[in-house]
């Protein structure tokens, strides 16, 4: 077998393998509201070792951009809309995260727990 | 277990392909929409024989939420030991799945270059792969890329990078970095970090010192690339 053919087979198998576990798992979903440029609530408990979907709503008329180097994850969420992030499998701790706009008032913690939220 | 077997034969197939100089950016999948940046990159090579010196200038616009363009200007020092403008190169990034929503993270990056001085182009299709382990990530590019022109052969390459990274603090994190080609498979250091100025203005910059492994003989690149986003 060429090389290129085993390339695309491997790359295939990859992308497949990588796509499907994950689409068939119900995953938590968790919701925070930016108002006057501070994320409430502003400590939000997720669980440990299992993979969950957060909901940011913006009812700021402003964007503001989620931005958590903890977390590995930026975001933009323009004004009066509402963006998804996908957080974890994540070992139990506290996590920062900031708003980039208004880095003063828009901050908060999500707290990794292994004690159900 | 089936995802890092897979990923394993990716790795060693594209070991034994792809061809001539390969060291440049590992290629992430993230986009963020409405993202301007400015891009300076340079990689020097020093071999027994020569030292070849390349850079190039981008702007780059985050028009959608995935999907991010970008435009080069490329310099390369000659044969002559002049630095002159040589070639323009477009560039799209496409960010097709959700960061951390399965198993790994996809994208996709697209080239085309042309040179200035000569109908020769080069157009690459790159698939990028990156999956969060902890603290760190592991980054995958894979290239297929087509050569033609007034003065070179028409063919085609496969070209492959990889990037092990602890994300140990924002302003610092290193990683190890694998290049691979037809005649070069060249492993090394890294080093990445992001400094924040006010709001989306950042100063993101990497660096990476790739020895060459599989011929004996000198072959070293450094390369380092620095970006203003705004």
């Amino acid at each position: 077998m060429q090389w290129t053919t085993r390339i695309v087979i491997a790359a295939s198998i990859t992308l497949a393998s990588g796509l499907m576990p994950v689409i068939a798992e119900e995953t938590k979903v968790f919701a925070l509201v930016l108002k006057n440029h501070t994320f409430m609530p502003a400590t939000l408990t997720i669980p440990a070792n299992e993979k969950v979907k957060i909901i940011i709503e913006n009812k700021d008329d402003t964007a503001e951009e989620f931005d958590s180097f903890d977390l590995n994850r930026e975001r933009v969420i323009f004004a009066g809309k509402s963006a998804t992030i996908y957080v974890g499998p994540l070992p139990p701790g506290t996590y920062e995260y900031f708003g980039e706009y208004h880095p003063n008032s828009a901050r908060g913690q999500v707290i990794v727990s292994e004690e159900r939220p | 277990m089936l995802k890092w077997s897979s990923i394993i034969l990716l790795v060693i197939s594209c070991q034994s392909l792809a061809d001539g100089m390969v060291v440049d950016k590992v290629y992430h999948p993230y986009v963020t929409v409405n993202e301007r940046e400015f891009e300076w990159r340079f990689m020097s090579s020093q071999t027994d024989q020569s030292n070849v010196l390349a850079q190039r200038f981008g702007y780059g616009h985050s028009f959608y939420e995935n999907v991010a363009f970008e435009v080069y200007l490329v310099g390369e020092r000659d044969e002559t030991g002049d630095f002159q403008l040589s070639a323009y190169e477009f560039e799209t990034r496409w960010m097709i799945t959700e960061q951390g929503k399965y198993w790994a993270d996809w994208g996709a990056v697209f080239e085309i270059e042309k040179q200035k001085s000569v109908n020769n182009y080069e157009a690459s299709v790159g698939v990028i792969f990156e999956k969060e382990i902890g603290i760190t990530s592991l980054t995958m590019n894979l290239f297929a890329i087509r050569e033609w022109g007034q003065t070179i052969e028409s063919e085609w390459e496969t070209e492959f990078r990889l990037q092990y990274r602890y994300r140990y603090i924002p302003e610092l994190q290193p990683s190890i970095e694998l290049y691979s080609g037809e005649d070069f498979v060249g492993i090394g250091p890294g080093f990445m970090g992001v400094y924040r100025i006010e709001g989306q203005k950042q100063i993101k910059w990497e660096a990476g010192f790739i020895t060459e492994v599989a011929n004996s003989g000198k072959n070293h690149t450094l390369r380092f690339a620095i970006e203003y986003e705004f």
